[in-house]
């Protein structure tokens, strides 16, 4: 099954690409920093909530379900090889030879593992589905050339902020450790914290020159009808009496050849057609000061989004902070030695 | 007025090309003409559509002689995307002009490109979509809309640009009747509403000659004649490259003047000229329907492409019929009433979830497509879909491998079937070098040389003159007289008329008509219902029908043998 965009009108689309860009770069931070298997399993639950608003539940299932085994298979090494020395020892997979030892601890990073990887793969599924491609290459793509001071500065700052937090949170440790006056410490991290920013933001500022989003999106429409002419010519091909699967192999490679010249031809024919169609529609007008029908727009929803998903991850790095970012470990452990 | 369009002693010659595609071209095109380019296949109409809007030289390389000048710009060093934004240009094939997502793209993209600020870009897209009578398609995906509104489409996009000239490109060639009335009217009323200059190259003379001022006659790479349309009907026909419509040249026959183009307009003169007597209505003998052996047996098919229980959406509803060996059998109706979907299960391509198709008393759910191929011969619309090779000769050996035919065999099979397609010259040519009615024509051959008992045809005529069409419609006629039987898709009804004894009308995906064609030029609503759209010459005989003519008439030589009749009794008396 592909993965492609679906059409309506939930929250999920109603939200701005750049927020599910962000929405998907934002669940991989977190899906790092939080290790804990309930809270990540609450966060998988929301993303699904959100997700079986946006498209029919069993196109979302259809897509998730081969991902499964995938990621049971890393829970089932998470759980049998995540044995520290300490761990609350539960048996033996191998009992009469002592292999393979399982723990508590392991079965508990086990679950976890699970729902991070797929909070994370959900995540970019959603973006995929509520997401016209053109609009995911807009995003990337630089679109205007008078540049507005006030927000970048604003978006520079609030970037800048929210690492110095993140620093400050996730290694105290290493800046105690650094070699200066207190206050100047902070200074550092925060000047530093600010200089990643900035980076960050003239990076995605930047962004595609046009031609090359144009490109992407002009590539975007023709994948549909490539397959299309792709099932047309595998007719004609039967048509004409190939059997398209035959058992032998060597008239196997046979039919593929009869296929691969047509459809080699049709692409490259399509790609003629393309470039003279845009030719003659003005492509090459004036391609700097091109400008875009499709505005990307925040909302309140977005701000409402995006800030939602920052608190999640500064909670998530505050626990750790507090030394209980494994909380439901130590409570399970607890109650084992209670 | 101003000089729109100035060619200066014009040749073009493509890189690799011996001859020139356009030859010493001089034309002049003044603000607000409306001209039609007409001309045989690759008599250098397109070539000279490019060299307007700077695809020549820009973009196709070859040797340019002349200056072409665009209001005052010459094209040679002008880019194309600066003459774009005066030459808007509409080409043959809609489909290969779509390159977004979405309607409202694609009507967007040339204004995007242009810069025009993001709130007039929105007023346009609307403005345009109302022109083209496309209102509330902006979301929809532009190929999966009907050839016709695909063109629209095309032609709002265009629009949306605000060109000060339009040139079109065989814009109807692709289009069933419905889909060429639909973008006719948005051509007409557009140059009509703006003012601008419009070029249109067609072979639908028909069609569009009461549209235009102006003629340009076309023939390898010259034009050949160039005037207002009465001057250029009167100065007659030029064999094998411009044939005027059949209604102009009885009007000439029958010293009618002016020349009538329209048979409303033959009826009114030829009225006032004799005033002919009503004489009785002599009934044709309808030519009876073969009765051989049932090769195709067609029961109670339905057929969805939903494959879930309750087949939502039947493409095929209930469908029976049953063809004899020997028959020629037109299937005709509106795209997307079930056609090509219908002949696919003759093959075996598709499978009907309720009924059976026996297609020589072989039962075609438990035969494979390819064992089935081996007698049934199945001709696609598009013939690069089945080419596979790139010389003519091993395209149709390697239809006989797959086959199992005898190597000794080859050579004569393939000369025979390239024989009866009026191909054998180009036994040893390139594929890539020939035009498209060619191509069509060594996928025939490929097919023929497996001596198939059925022949199927999927529209083999779509985007080719009329001389290469009626070509075409020849080679399936002497076929069927060996004793082939052949099925034909087509959307153009004279040539069915003149060549096939038994039409099946779908709509909707029932059988709305089987039966002979005679009967089915008379049934009026029937025809209007599925867009069928009567022949002109068919028109003129149903108007003249009063007089004693047979109202089903078709052909040219039918109508002036009748009309000839009324001419000498109107005389006599």
């Amino acid at each position: 099954m592909a993965i492609e965009y679906r059409k309506g009108s939930s929250f999920l689309h109603r939200l701005d690409a750049r927020t599910k860009i962000l929405m998907f770069a934002l669940a991989t931070v977190v899906a790092v920093v939080i290790i804990d298997p309930v809270i990540m399993g609450i966060l998988f639950l929301l993303l699904y909530w959100i997700g079986s608003r946006a498209v029919e539940r069993d196109y979302l299932n259809k897509n998730l379900r081969v991902l499964v085994v995938i990621f049971l298979t890393f829970s089932m090494f998470q759980i049998l090889f995540f044995t520290p020395d300490d761990s609350y020892f539960l048996f033996y997979l191998v009992p009469g030879k002592e292999w393979v030892a399982v723990t508590v601890e392991g079965i508990i990073r086990g679950v976890a593992v699970f729902f991070r990887f797929f909070s994370v793969v959900l995540s970019v599924h959603l973006m995929l589905y509520s997401t016209p491609p053109v609009d995911l290459v807009l995003a990337f793509t630089r679109r205007t050339k008078t540049r507005e001071v006030l927000s970048e500065v604003g978006t520079v700052l609030l970037v800048g902020l929210l690492f110095t937090i993140v620093a400050l949170l996730s290694w105290p440790e290493e800046i105690s450790n650094l070699p200066l006056a207190s206050g100047l410490r902070v200074a550092v991290v925060g000047l530093t914290a600010l200089l990643t920013a900035l980076v960050l933001q003239r990076v995605g500022a930047r962004g595609l020159p046009p031609e090359m989003g144009v490109a992407l999106t002009l590539g975007f429409a023709t994948v549909g009808i490539l397959s299309q002419q792709t099932q047309k010519i595998t007719d004609a091909q039967k048509a004409r009496g190939y059997d398209v699967q035959p058992k032998n192999l060597i008239q196997r490679v046979q039919v593929l050849t009869a296929l691969l010249i047509p459809i080699f031809l049709a692409t490259l024919e399509r790609s003629q057609d393309i470039s003279i169609a845009i030719l003659a529609r003005g492509f090459d007008y004036n391609i700097a000061e091109r400008t875009y029908r499709r505005q990307l727009r925040f909302t309140r929803e977005d701000y409402f989004f995006i800030t939602l998903m920052i608190a999640l991850l500064l909670a998530g790095i505050t626990l750790n902070y507090l030394g209980i970012g494994n909380l439901t470990e130590q409570l399970i452990l607890r109650l084992i030695a209670g | 007025m101003s000089v729109d369009i100035n060619f200066q002693n014009v040749t073009f010659t493509y890189e690799g090309a011996q001859l020139p595609a356009v030859k010493d071209v001089d034309l002049t095109v003044t603000e607000g003409e409306i001209i039609l380019i007409t001309g045989p296949a690759g008599s250098g109409k397109t070539t000279l559509c490019s060299c307007i809007n700077g695809l020549v030289p820009h973009f196709h390389e070859g040797e340019l002689q002349g200056d072409v000048f665009v209001r005052k710009y010459n094209t040679r060093t002008s880019r194309v995307g600066g003459l774009a934004s005066i030459v808007g240009m509409v080409f043959q094939d809609p489909e290969s002009q779509l390159v977004t997502n979405s309607v409202a793209d694609e009507v967007a993209f040339g204004p995007e490109n242009f810069g025009v600020p993001r709130e007039e870009i929105n007023q346009r897209v609307t403005q345009a979509l109302l022109a083209t009578r496309l209102e509330g398609y902006d979301e929809r995906e532009p190929h999966t809309l009907s050839g016709g509104e695909q063109q629209a489409c095309v032609i709002a996009a265009v629009y949306a640009m605000q060109p000060e000239i339009y040139v079109m490109d065989e814009p109807l060639a692709n289009l069933d009747p419905e889909g060429k009335a639909q973008v006719l009217r948005v051509v007409v009323e557009i140059a009509k509403e703006r003012g601008k200059t419009l070029i249109l190259v067609e072979h639908a003379l028909e069609e569009v000659l009461p549209l235009v001022e102006r003629v340009i006659v076309m023939n390898k790479g010259e034009i050949v004649r160039d005037g207002p349309v009465e001057e250029i009907l009167e100065a007659g026909d030029i064999p094998f490259v411009f044939t005027r419509p059949p209604v102009v040249r009885l009007g000439e026959k029958f010293g009618l003047k002016p020349l009538p183009i329209s048979s409303a307009e033959f009826y009114a003169q030829f009225q006032s000229r004799y005033a002919a007597e009503i004489s009785p209505f002599e009934v044709r003998e309808k030519e009876p329907i073969p009765e051989g052996e049932q090769v195709i047996k067609i029961e109670g098919i339905s057929f969805s492409y939903d494959k879930s229980a309750n087949h939502k959406g039947e493409v095929l509803k209930d469908i029976s019929l049953s063809i004899a060996a020997g028959e020629m059998v037109a299937i005709l109706g509106r795209n997307g009433s079930g056609k090509t979907t219908l002949i696919r299960h003759i093959i075996g391509l598709l499978q009907p979830h309720k009924g059976n198709v026996v297609v020589l008393n072989k039962d075609v759910a438990q035969t494979p497509t390819y064992e089935l191929a081996k007698n049934i011969g199945f001709c696609f619309q598009n013939p690069s879909h089945q080419i596979v090779s790139f010389n003519v000769r091993d395209e149709i050996i390697f239809g006989l491998k797959a086959h199992g035919i005898k190597p000794e065999e080859y050579e004569s099979r393939i000369r025979e079937s390239l024989e009866f397609v009026n191909m054998l010259d180009y036994i040893d040519a390139e594929v890539f070098d020939l035009g498209k009615g060619q191509k069509q024509r060594i996928a025939l051959a490929s097919v023929l040389s497996l001596r198939p008992e059925i022949l199927i045809v999927d529209e083999p005529t779509t985007g080719q003159d009329p001389r290469m069409a009626q070509e075409i419609f020849e080679i399936l006629q002497r076929l069927n007289e060996a004793g082939t039987t052949v099925l034909i898709i087509t959307h153009q009804i004279d040539y069915a008329a003149a060549y096939a004894r038994r039409a099946i009308v779908l709509s909707e995906g029932s059988i709305l008509y089987d039966g002979s064609i005679p009967e089915l030029l008379m049934k009026k609503e029937l025809m209007q219902a599925s867009a069928l759209e009567m022949p002109e010459t068919t028109k003129l005989a149903s108007l003249l029908s009063p007089h004693g003519v047979p109202p089903w008439l078709v052909t040219l030589q039918e109508l002036d043998q009748a009309i000839s009749k009324l001419v000498v009794a109107a005389n006599g008396n």
